[in-house]
């Protein structure tokens, strides 16, 4: 599956769209990596608990998305967009979407981990 | 004698904290600039644009992929402390916007390293956003930092940065 943030795709055609494709995550640490934070912001530098955090919402959101895109036997989700909410302190909503579509089979696409991390889908037949 | 004690006691914590803070939080944030800088070098010709389209794109290459990274880094005691008083007067924070940029320059300089990492010389359509995970908006957060997400797609494109080009 090609996942892009882009409308169009060199070397391929667009040949089919198959609407919104979406995932999202509410994803919350555990206390004592909040605890651990709040003692790494007295002198500043990246938390990683939190960056973590985030990585983890977005590679499981972007796998829901990838996974309703192959169940509609899409080539490519294009135009991917992030939205983000802060739910409450500690959490991150992270919101993935995008639009699915089919490619001209001229240039089939290689299924290839698009996100890393995430094993590429099945090929639909 | 006794007074000045109490004195010491009531202020000596929270001003040694500050100072902690001062010249940790300086420390870190000059390594965190040079390696930066060290590493931007590295990938010099990545070219990196917030447009929406693909300049001069290999097609027989590898299919263009999202590329994404996040940040977090805190706002040291310190300067979380001249922010507040800041606050007071109004005016430009420069502490809150100093660790702000070098959020957004870590995120996309790591956008630009996946990219040279998976073979590519360029990223399209770059987009940084910030990332509320402290519940901030709800003001009911005593430590800040800040969260940047950034993302966009890597390809091949026919031509390294340093070339110009007709846009």
């Amino acid at each position: 599956m090609i996942v892009v943030n882009t409308e169009t795709l060199p070397g391929y055609e667009i040949v089919q769209s198959l609407g919104i494709v979406q995932g999202n995550v509410v994803r919350a640490k555990h206390m004592g990596r909040d605890i651990a934070a709040s003692f790494k912001n007295i002198v500043g530098g990246e938390l990683k608990g939190y960056t973590e955090l985030l990585t983890e919402a977005r590679r499981d959101a972007s796998a829901r998305m990838i996974a309703q895109a192959g169940e509609l036997g899409a080539d490519a989700v294009i135009n991917v967009r992030f939205s983000t909410s802060a739910i409450t302190q500690g959490a991150a909503e992270l919101y993935v979407y995008g639009t699915a579509v089919k490619l001209s089979s001229s240039g089939s696409a290689q299924p290839k981990a698009a996100v890393e991390g995430i094993p590429p889908p099945l090929p639909v037949s | 004698m006794g007074e000045l004690l109490i004195v010491l006691l009531y202020f000596g914590g929270p001003i040694i904290l500050l100072a902690v803070a001062f010249f940790a939080g300086n420390s870190i944030a000059k390594k965190h600039n040079k390696r930066m800088e060290d590493r931007q070098q590295v990938v010099a010709h990545i070219r990196y644009t917030d447009l929406k389209r693909y300049i001069h794109p290999h097609t027989g290459s590898p299919p263009p992929e999202l590329l994404c990274a996040e940040v977090t880094l805190g706002i040291d005691h310190f300067r979380g402390f001249l922010g507040k008083l800041k606050n007071i007067f109004g005016g430009e924070v420069i502490s809150y916007q100093k660790t702000l940029d070098r959020a957004r320059r870590e995120a996309i300089l790591q956008i630009i390293e996946l990219a040279h990492a998976a073979g590519m010389n360029a990223v399209a359509n770059l987009r940084v956003e910030f990332v509320d995970i402290s519940g901030n908006a709800n003001r009911t957060k005593k430590a800040s930092m800040v969260t940047i997400l950034a993302y966009g797609t890597g390809y091949c494109s026919k031509q390294d940065a340093q070339d110009p080009i007709a846009v």
